[in-house]
């Protein structure tokens, strides 16, 4: 599936987030949204599902406008996994899981043998099958984020919007959760907060700054020092490891205080 | 594996439950109606029950004179309205919990009693909404409990979003002014005829004044609105989650929301009109639901529904045979017991109170 975001503005709270954003990801595509904290990565990735609405600009999917859709539609074409899932009740795992099928369901639809084989699979591949019944506020942070990756499997969507579902956990956390979903054949925005995981992941990056589109491409045309000192503003050294993919070192500032 | 073991997530448990829930619910109402301050033997007790309900037996003797009317117009009306109040309370407070995401939510904390109290006061004293017909005050109660509910969510998220305690405060707030306006009025309209046993009425809840024609109400009410939130199950799931998940899962859970306090209030409504102030049915029901099948409304629902009508039944007769020759006010046993579930919920952790959402 393709996705297509043309000249997106929003401004909240009087400030500009986003000042006119476009990007798109084709079908099948891994592509990653880098940038330093606060330049809207987050905010491009509400709009696209749904939880923001742009003041200018609009989000298509496979040609057809976002606000064509039904809140169910866009909901079997994009599923979400976030940063942040707490709940003040208790679910079990399996309850979760199951709440992925609620876009293809009718009102008087019951949860059928189908569901359940789906909800079984996505588990299974998230590695989360022996939880079924666990309750998911026992789970740690990387487990719970599993079960949720389980559900967003579940809905059977052609896209997968990952909105820095990886902050605050383990490195292999992040890694096992960026391979899952390289292997998944389908087509993946994601957040990225750490460079090194972009580089080696992403099909494609863009990079937000204040806002704003500050380049775009693969890991290895965009991440340059110069690229990456003008972004972040910080030096860095770009490797090649040995796959091609580049990876980045940065430099601590201590260091280059002494040499100048 | 096998997604359907575990002792009680599997389906056919919950279903066992349902029916024995209801096979337990007809054996209360057919062992309690032999209970009751006049000694009447049991077999007479039914022999009026199958005359008054099939014509099968002796009319004379069981058509009609003081046995018959002791067992069809005071014993059995009062049964069938607890079932009724019971089962209208329970949904009720399991709906406020998943509208307002918080496990402290019940039609008593968050003031929609005291709203509906209000809403009866001013019908029945003042004919207030006297030109909507016979039910009148239920539906001037349903909409006393409909203003309080918006208005406590409203009050909640004023300076930011709602959290537990603004919720709870809120609503303690809105049911000291509605307790208040109604109990005033009590006392200026009423003072020579008994303002405090009228206000003890209201505010401690009684279902003494149960009567077949408001019964029916209260059993249609409880009966649709439960039913018609059973299928909305998967939304109020998703409520749970909150607004943002909602919306990748494909329901925008805004005009649900007011949807869903409308039933309840309704419900309350009719519930408060027939039987006065309950307090913590909706809180404890659910919550014991919940513990043993889960957080799915799937199950939630419907085994609450049965549960509630249960308790009040039980808490009805345990209030006329406690004290001899008196009779407890039923919403005095309920916040007995249920002030110390609220207290034991507050004080549990896991449930965020006053944190996050």
């Amino acid at each position: 599936m393709q996705i297509q975001a043309k000249d997106i503005q929003v401004v909240l709270n009087a400030n500009r987030i986003l000042k006119g954003v476009s990007m798109e990801a084709g079908d099948r595509e891994l592509v990653g949204v880098i940038g330093p904290n606060g330049s809207g990565k987050s905010t491009l990735l509400k709009c696209i599902y749904r939880i923001l609405k742009p003041i200018g600009g609009a989000v298509w999917l496979d040609g057809k406008q976002l606000q064509d859709h039904t809140t169910k539609e866009s909901a079997r074409k994009l599923a979400v996994v976030a940063q942040h899932n707490y709940y003040n009740f208790d679910f079990s795992v399996q309850d979760v899981v199951l709440m992925g099928r609620a876009p293809h369901k009718r009102t008087l639809d019951r949860d059928n043998a189908e569901d359940f084989r789906i909800v079984a699979e996505a588990l299974e591949t998230v590695g989360m099958a022996a939880f079924a019944n666990r309750s998911f506020s026992t789970l740690s942070g990387g487990e719970q984020q599993r079960v949720i990756l389980a559900r967003a499997l579940a809905q059977q969507t052609p896209c997968l919007i990952l909105d820095e579902p990886t902050n605050h956990l383990d490195v292999k956390f992040q890694l096992q959760l960026m391979d899952l979903v390289r292997g998944l054949d389908r087509t993946v925005l994601t957040a990225v907060h750490d460079l090194n995981i972009a580089a080696m992941y992403c099909d494609r990056l863009y990079a937000l700054k204040d806002g704003e589109i500050v380049g775009q491409g693969t890991p290895r045309e965009l991440l340059m020092p110069s690229f990456i000192q003008q972004v972040y503003e910080v030096d860095a050294d770009v490797l090649t490891l040995p796959g091609g993919a580049p990876h980045i070192v940065f430099h601590p500032n201590v260091g280059k205080e002494s040499a100048t | 594996m096998d997604l359907k073991n575990g002792i009680f997530h599997g389906k056919p448990v919950w279903w066992i439950t349902m029916i024995l829930l209801l096979a337990a619910l007809i054996v209360s109402l057919l062992w309690a109606v032999t209970i009751g301050s006049v000694d009447i033997q049991m077999s007479d007790v039914y022999r009026v029950l199958l005359y008054k309900t099939f014509g099968i037996g002796d009319g004379a003797r069981y058509g009609s004179g003081s046995m018959s009317d002791i067992v069809w117009f005071v014993r059995l009306p009062r049964l069938v309205l607890a079932i009724g109040v019971g089962t209208a309370l329970a949904i009720s407070g399991a709906v406020m919990q998943a509208v307002v995401k918080n496990p402290l939510a019940d039609p008593y904390t968050l003031g929609l009693s005291s709203g509906a109290s209000l809403g009866a006061t001013l019908a029945i004293l003042l004919g207030v909404g006297s030109f909507l017909g016979s039910g009148y005050v239920g539906i001037v109660a349903f909409l006393g409990a409909f203003l309080v509910s918006l208005a406590v969510v409203a009050l909640a998220n004023v300076g930011g979003r709602a959290t537990s305690v603004k919720l709870i405060l809120a609503g303690t707030a809105l049911s000291s002014i509605c307790g208040a306006v109604s109990n005033f009025v009590l006392y200026v309209l009423n003072s020579s005829t008994g303002a405090v046993e009228a206000v003890a009425r209201w505010t401690l809840g009684s279902l003494a004044g149960a009567k077949w024609e408001t019964n029916l109400w209260m059993l249609l009410v409880a009966l649709t609105g439960t039913l018609f939130l059973w299928t909305q199950h998967r939304t109020l799931n998703l409520m749970l989650l909150g607004d943002d998940n909602a919306i990748t899962l494909g329901t925008d859970l805004h005009r649900w929301r007011i949807l869903y306090l409308l039933v309840s209030a309704l419900m309350v409504g009719f519930a408060v009109y027939t039987a006065g102030i309950i307090g913590f049915v909706g809180l404890i029901i659910p919550h014991v639901v919940r513990m043993l099948f889960g957080t799915d409304h799937k199950k939630l629902l419907p085994i609450s529904a049965l549960l509630g009508a249960i308790f009040l039944l039980w808490a009805d007769v345990l209030c006329r045979v406690l004290l001899p020759g008196k009779e407890l006010p039923i919403g005095v046993l309920t916040s007995l017991v249920g002030a110390p579930v609220f207290i034991y919920l507050m004080a549990r952790k896991r449930y965020g109170f006053g944190g996050g959402d």
